[in-house]
């Protein structure tokens, strides 16, 4: 008996101790974690819109974040945006609630900070203040609206979707007609070797350039790959230079999205995804700018 | 019962006499399965030398606390704390070194070295020697890691460290996993023909 109580004891003390020092590392390591994959999530989304590391970002481009919302109270569902305000005051921000049917609901002032609006935490706060007690919110998703001289460049859309295993991230760049200016794949579980391919080149630019009426019909076609367009998608690598890529591309601009091998369902799984995420995002879209210019909101988009 | 060793022979014992691959043969898993390349046996052998000293001196320096009968799970709580805390340092600090060897890590806690020598050294020796012989430990399972590498690279893929050095591919069955047995078979024969031609010497003079 009392062996039991010794070993119980301390197999308690050494969990605790385990414990205790991989939270310490945790809280030490958490906020350094949460800034790379800001930066990181920051370059891609420039390196998308063409702005990579030897061609800096000229200083009138300007990004906007839209935060979409369900509302929830009395009279059903509801949706709402979180849009910046035009003008000096950075700091303000307003909700501006839709209905389902894209009837403009109302426009509430949130309080809020430009540091804290990328936080969930203090963002969520600060909405369901300005909404009052009867409604309740749940955060759905991000649009980024990319502004060159105020005028509209392209919009970046983090998304995720279904996969072969768990969910598959990435961040899409759509210009101002919806055609698709770029797919990264941030976070995915695919299978190594086969859909995890995904990541390369060769798959993931096959979207590039897709307009989006050939978006809305894109399927999955499961024939090999032509050589001139395996070598014009991974243009790095073989040293095309951007006029070839540019013809190439053109002639592939309508075809199906070239499955991988091996990984049919993966690539089924990111042409659905893709094209749910830009098809949503272009009615939602629509509605809001509907609702912006009606209401007269001064948005600085 | 201390070690009559000096810290410089418990090194060299972990990288020669008592090669985690090629002598214990312990951790073959990893030897097989990961070591592809040069660059790949490297970053897991830094990640294995860590985990290895800091466990090594956390068992030795409570190895009286520890009741017999709960060795292992001790040490195997102690493996995964190490990994964990590592694995966390590295994905925040060293967020490019982590993209690539991010999925090793995690697969450390696994590894028969790493109890291996918590059982049969730490538990019984000081900190000092602990901490040496982990570095010793971790040093030969990195030397190791990289030596299969170098031949499954060169032979495999024609590279070493990712520069092109033949030009063409040997044999690519080097870069499969069952080439991995070959390679660690060859390198034991290898070394136990060190041995026998150093013992014949030694009988000589």
């Amino acid at each position: 008996m009392k062996d039991i109580m010794t070993i119980v004891f301390r197999l308690t003390v050494s969990c605790l101790l385990a414990g205790l020092v991989m939270g310490t590392a945790f809280i030490f390591t958490s906020k350094a974690k949460k800034h790379n994959e800001h930066v990181n999530e920051q370059k891609v989304m420039f390196s998308l819109l063409g702005y990579t590391a030897d061609q800096a970002k000229p200083a009138s481009l300007a990004l906007h974040e839209v935060y979409r919302y369900v509302v929830t109270d009395q009279q059903g569902l509801s949706v709402g945006y979180l849009v910046p305000m035009a003008g000096e005051d950075k700091a303000a921000y307003t909700f501006v609630a839709i209905g389902l049917d894209g009837a403009y609901l109302g426009s509430y002032p949130v309080a809020l900070a430009q540091e804290e609006v990328s936080e969930l935490g203090p963002r969520d706060q600060a909405i369901a203040a300005a909404l009052g007690p009867e409604k309740t919110i749940r955060y759905a998703d991000e649009t980024i609206v990319v502004t060159n001289n105020g005028k509209r460049q392209a919009y970046l859309l983090p998304g995720e979707f279904p996969g072969f295993k768990t969910f598959i991230k990435v961040i899409m760049a759509v210009d101002q007609s919806f055609t698709v200016i770029g797919l990264e794949i941030m976070e995915h579980e695919e299978d190594p070797g086969l859909g995890g391919e995904i990541v390369q080149n060769y798959f993931k630019n096959q979207f590039k350039g897709k307009s989006f009426t050939a978006l809305k019909k894109l399927g999955v076609a499961k024939v090999p790959l032509p050589d001139d367009y395996l070598k014009a998608l991974d243009a790095d690598k073989y040293g095309l230079t951007a006029a070839d890529v540019a013809a190439v591309q053109e002639l592939y601009q309508d075809k199906d999205i070239y499955a991988l091998t091996g990984a049919t369902i993966s690539s089924r799984s990111v042409t659905n995804g893709v094209k749910g995420i830009v098809k949503k995002f272009a009615y939602r879209v629509s509605i809001l700018d509907k609702v912006l210019a009606e209401q007269q909101i001064a948005v600085p988009f | 019962m201390a070690t009559d060793k000096s810290n410089l022979q418990l090194v060299v014992n972990g990288i020669l006499n008592e090669n985690p691959i090629f002598r214990l043969v312990l951790s073959m898993c990893p030897a097989v399965g990961i070591s592809t390349t040069v660059m790949n046996g490297f970053m897991l052998g830094v990640a294995v030398l860590f985990v290895q000293v800091f466990s090594s001196c956390t068992i030795a320096v409570f190895k009286n606390k520890i009741h017999p009968r709960i060795r292992i799970p001790t040490y195997t709580l102690t493996i995964a704390t190490w990994v964990t805390v590592i694995d966390l340092v590295l994905a925040a600090y060293l967020p490019e070194a982590y993209a690539k060897m991010g999925i090793f890590i995690k697969l450390i806690v696994a590894f028969a070295i790493i109890t291996m020598r918590l059982e049969m050294f730490a538990c019984k020796e000081s900190v000092n020697a602990s901490f040496w012989d982990g570095i010793g430990m971790g040093l030969g399972f990195m030397v190791g890691m990289m030596a299969i590498g170098f031949i499954r690279e060169l032979l495999g893929l024609g590279t070493i460290l990712g520069y092109d050095i033949l030009g063409f591919k040997p044999l690519l069955f080097f870069v499969l996993p069952f080439a991995g047995f070959f390679c660690v078979g060859l390198m034991m024969a290898f070394f136990n023909w060190i041995e026998i031609v150093y013992k014949r010497s030694k009988q000589r003079a």
